[in-house]
Order: C-alpha cells, then sequence, then structure tokens
C-alpha cells in the first residue's frame, strides 16, 4: 500500500521545498518532467523527475498526490519531512532487531533504516505490485540481505504472520484514502499482538480532517501511551504499550542510538517536534470523534469533514 | 397492463416489494465488503468475489423462481423466500466473524478462500432474494400480450430498488451505524416484506 506525504495543490506549498516542486494539480504549470504513468491493479500511478529528484504521485479526480519522493543524488537522504519523524520510533523501541513497514510506496522510508541499519532485518509490506516494480526502477530500492518487500495487504500479511517486530511502521494509503480495514480497533490490536516486548508502532496521519480524531482515538483505544510530531502536513503518531516514557529517558536514548546508528537525521533534533496532548476532554481532538471498529468506519465520510484550526500547543 | 380493482392491492404490494428486495440484494453485497476486507484484504479480488458471487446467486434465484412460479401460482411461496432470506441475514452479524476466521485459517486467503466467504456470506440469501422478481412477473401477468410491459415494469422498480439500496447503504447507512446494525435493519425490512405477501391480498385470485 502507500505511502502518502503531500496533499496536491497550495496545502502543502512553501512546506517542505523538495516535495513544493512536486505538488500541485496535474494542469498545474511546472517543470516536471513525466517519466512514467501507469494503470495498475489499485493507482493511477505517475512518476515524475525533476532536477535529481523522482516523485511517485498517485492521480484522483485531477489532482496529484505525492507518496514518496526520491533524491537521485543521495541515497541517504528524506526530502518529505513526516518521513523523518517516522525514524523516531527509533527513540521509543527497547529493543532495536526488526523492523516491519506497512505501506510501503517509493521505498524511501524503509531503505533508509536498512541504509543506517544494515545488520537489522526490515521488512516492507505493499498491496500494488506495479507500486513495488517501479520503486526499484526509479526509487533506488535494491534487493538486499535484511531488506524484503512482501507483496501483500497489510491486515492479511499480519493475519498470517506469527512474528512479532520491535518497530512497525504503518503508512497505508491510496491517494488521498485509508483503506478502513487498516485503521480500526480490531487492527491495531493486531499491531499490537506483532509487536515485541516493548515494541513501537509509527503511524503516519494526515490532520485536516475529522478523519484524524477518529484515528488518534482508535490508536489510543489499543495503546496507552501516544505521542506526536508535527511534520509540515503531516503528524507521525508513536504509539507505546506500558509506563510513560519521560522527557530524560527519550533524551538520553535518543544521543545513545544517534551515536550507535550515526543517523542523518538525528533523533535528538527530533525531540523538538514531539507535542504531548490530551486526547480526552482536550482541545486537539474532536471529542465527539468515535472509535473506529471493523463494524464501524465510515473512513471516506470522515475524511470528507474538515477540521479546522486545530491547535498544536 | 389492465388491472383490475382486486387486484390493484397485490401489483402494488409486489412494486413495493420488488423495490425492497431490489434494495437489500445491492446494499448487502455493499455490505459484504465490509465483512470480508478485514480477514482478505481490501484487494480488487475481493470485489470480484463478491460481485461474482452476487451474481451467480441472482442467476439461481432467476432460474428457480422462474421455475417455481409456473407449477405454484402464490404469492406464498416466494414469501417464504424472502422470510428465509430474512432469518439468514439476522444470523449474519453474530456468525460472520468465526466463519471468516474459519476460512482463513484453513484454506487461507488465495481466490479460492475469498470466493468461499463471499459465497458463505451472500449465495443462501441474495439466492432466495433472486426468486422473487421471476415470481413477480409470474403473479402480475395474465396474458401473453402483457408479459413485456409487467417484466419491464417489475424489473425496472427492482432495478431501481438496487440503486437506491447501493446508494443509501454507502452514504448514508455506513457512516450512520454499524454494519451488523445495518444487517439487521436488512433482515427487518425483509421480514416485513415477507409478512405483506403473506396476507390475503398475497393471494391471486383466480
Amino acid at each position: 500500500m502507500i505511502v502518502r506525504s503531500l496533499i496536491a495543490g497550495a496545502v502543502i506549498a512553501g512546506t517542505v521545498a523538495a516535495a513544493a516542486l512536486f505538488a500541485g494539480s496535474a494542469d498545474a504549470q511546472d517543470t516536471r518532467k513525466l517519466l512514467e504513468s501507469r494503470e495498475s491493479l489499485y493507482n493511477n500511478i505517475y512518476v515524475y523527475g525533476q532536477g535529481p529528484y523522482v516523485s511517485l504521485t498517485f492521480g484522483y479526480n485531477r489532482n496529484i498526490y505525492t507518496e514518496s519522493i526520491f533524491n537521485t543524488l543521495d541515497d541517504r537522504d528524506l526530502p518529505v519531512e513526516y518521513t523523518r519523524c517516522m525514524t523516531a520510533s527509533l527513540i521509543y523501541a527497547k529493543n532495536v532487531n526488526s523492523i516491519l513497514e506497512i505501506g510501503f510506496g517509493g521505498g524511501r522510508t524503509s531503505f533508509y533504516l536498512h541504509r543506517f541499519l544494515p545488520q537489522i532485518p526490515v521488512t516492507s509490506v505493499e498491496l500494488d505490485p506495479t507500486v513495488v516494480e517501479l520503486s526499484h526502477k526509479y526509487f533506488g530500492i535494491m534487493d538486499e540481505p535484511n531488506f524484503q518487500v512482501v507483496n501483500r495487504d497489510g491486515r492479511i500479511f499480519l493475519n498470517e504472520s506469527k512474528d512479532r517486530y520491535d518497530i512497525i511502521l504503518i503508512d497505508a494509503y491510496r491517494g488521498p484514502f485509508v483503506p478502513f480495514h487498516l485503521l480500526t480497533k480490531e487492527f491495531y490490536t493486531i499491531v499490537k499482538n506483532h509487536l515485541a516486548d516493548g515494541g513501537v508502532v509509527a503511524q503516519n496521519v494526515e490532520p485536516s480532517t475529522m478523519l484524524f480524531d477518529s484515528a488518534v482515538k482508535t490508536i489510543h483505544a489499543v495503546f496507552p501511551q501516544l505521542d506526536f510530531y508535527v511534520a509540515a502536513g503531516n503528524v507521525v503518531t508513536i504509539a507505546y504499550d506500558g509506563p510513560p516514557r519521560t522527557a530524560d529517558d527519550l533524551d538520553r536514548t535518543a544521543r545513545q542510538r544517534d551515536s550507535a546508528y550515526n543517523l542523518r537525521y538525528s533523533l535528538h533534533d527530533m525531540l523538538a517536534q514531539r507535542r504531548q496532548i490530551q486526547i480526552d476532554g482536550g482541545t486537539v481532538i474532536d471529542p465527539h470523534a468515535k472509535v473506529l471498529t471493523d463494524d464501524f468506519a465510515p473512513v471516506e465520510a470522515l475524511k470528507a469533514i474538515e477540521a479546522h484550526n486545530r491547535k498544536w500547543q | 397492463m389492465a388491472v383490475t380493482t382486486a387486484n390493484r392491492a397485490l401489483t402494488i404490494l409486489i412494486f413495493f416489494n420488488a423495490f425492497v428486495v431490489g434494495g437489500v440484494l445491492m446494499g448487502f453485497e455493499m455490505l459484504g465488503s465490509r465483512y470480508l476486507f478485514p480477514y482478505f484484504g481490501g484487494g480488487i479480488g475481493t470485489w470480484a468475489s463478491l460481485i461474482s458471487t452476487v451474481l451467480c446467486a441472482l442467476a439461481i434465484g432467476y432460474f428457480v423462481g422462474g421455475a417455481v412460479v409456473d407449477r405454484y401460482h402464490s404469492s406464498r411461496l416466494v414469501a417464504a423466500a424472502i422470510l428465509l432470506a430474512a432469518i439468514y441475514l439476522a444470523l449474519v452479524p453474530a456468525t460472520a466473524d468465526p466463519v471468516m476466521a474459519k476460512i482463513l485459517n484453513s484454506i487461507g486467503d488465495g481466490p479460492a478462500a475469498i470466493l468461499l466467504a463471499a459465497a458463505a456470506l451472500l449465495l443462501v440469501p441474495l439466492s432466495l432474494l433472486g426468486t422473487f422478481s421471476p415470481v413477480a412477473v409470474g403473479l402480475l401477468t395474465r396474458s401473453a400480450e402483457e408479459s413485456g410491459g409487467v417484466a419491464g415494469l417489475v424489473y425496472g422498480i427492482s432495478t431501481v430498488g438496487n440503486v437506491a439500496g447501493t446508494l443509501v447503504t454507502t452514504f448514508t447507512l455506513i457512516p450512520t451505524i454499524g454494519s451488523r446494525s445495518i444487517t439487521y435493519l436488512y433482515a427487518a425490512a425483509l421480514a416485513v416484506c415477507a409478512g405483506l405477501l403473506f396476507l390475503p391480498i398475497g393471494k391471486k385470485s383466480p
């Protein structure tokens, strides 16, 4: 499935420099070059090149949704800001011995982790076989030891897998939409059952609609601890079980792992983007938002309700 | 179509049923996706299984309904079929999860498993509902000359019901109440339809 980064057009303009190059509706004036367009089983895929950057985009209603951006000159660059925040999960995991990603897209997030943690097995699950194919063709994804891409629905993969992971990254989008069965309490319960002791879940959520409020409540219904990383246009939630981590503890672990893995994007710097909010009875999350279940998950309807002026204190 | 006063009530009743049965039929197909996705994924294979199962069920319903109506010229049999479908739907919310999990664990998630799951969910109730249209045409047709007109009306109204069921389920019911509640709602609607057909006006005077 899909990595979602940016909403088309003005929403994102001026936020991430590289990303902004690619944002805009399909008919907007720009200098990007269409490298390939494919109609896959699930998406209308357009691969654009502009300067050293290649972007994977899906077309929906005349809009283009950028799923992934790759800097062809720099294998370890993460041009899209929220994808860096997905790596904040490294600060929280008790151990880092295995990583699972659901929603591969261009594959840059998981490949970044693979580049800096080559000794750790990284598994990515992607529904669309054409997306996997294009990630190898244009996005520098290579078959290497400890790096595996599985062509499967994310929930089916977990249903059938007996493995446990220290970190699970969830970024499954189809253009603007999240498949409902990957955003329910039952789904997160399955995810939780696949976490190793002290494991964490990072989820990319787009905060401009009421779907965000329900998604946060749903994750919180399964995981008692929830931290937020606010990144241009997106929010990454980090969810984990057990007692809350103290700021000192996170600070110390971030420094330790920065030096252990020699990461491009410092975990310690990332802590500045960390937010903790009151989920029940607070001002950020709508008090009427409902927990999504396999029985009741109107993701399309919630996506259509805009949430104005969400204030991140 | 010539309608006598005595048969006017029956005609209205059958058109009403054609609409409601059509609505539940397609509404339940949309709902089928909510039952199947958590177990078999949101892939194109799941939709293909749902759609082909619904069409299979309709084919079975049409064949059986057409064969039966010429032998037993009564609305009671089709009322019984709708009642059975209602009972089946009423059992779905409580049993769907164990059945889906059983299929997933024993056969996996390939095309055969998804088709089996779709069949377990849809084939029986929708085949029963599928008998309604040919039976309705049989009950309302009194002469060969009017058969085309009757068939056109019944299938037209039923198809308008299909459209309404699809849209209302997708845009109103799923965003408002859960899939299980919607299933009970359908079962109740079908039970009402069956009850009306069991009324004396449901009997066609010779």
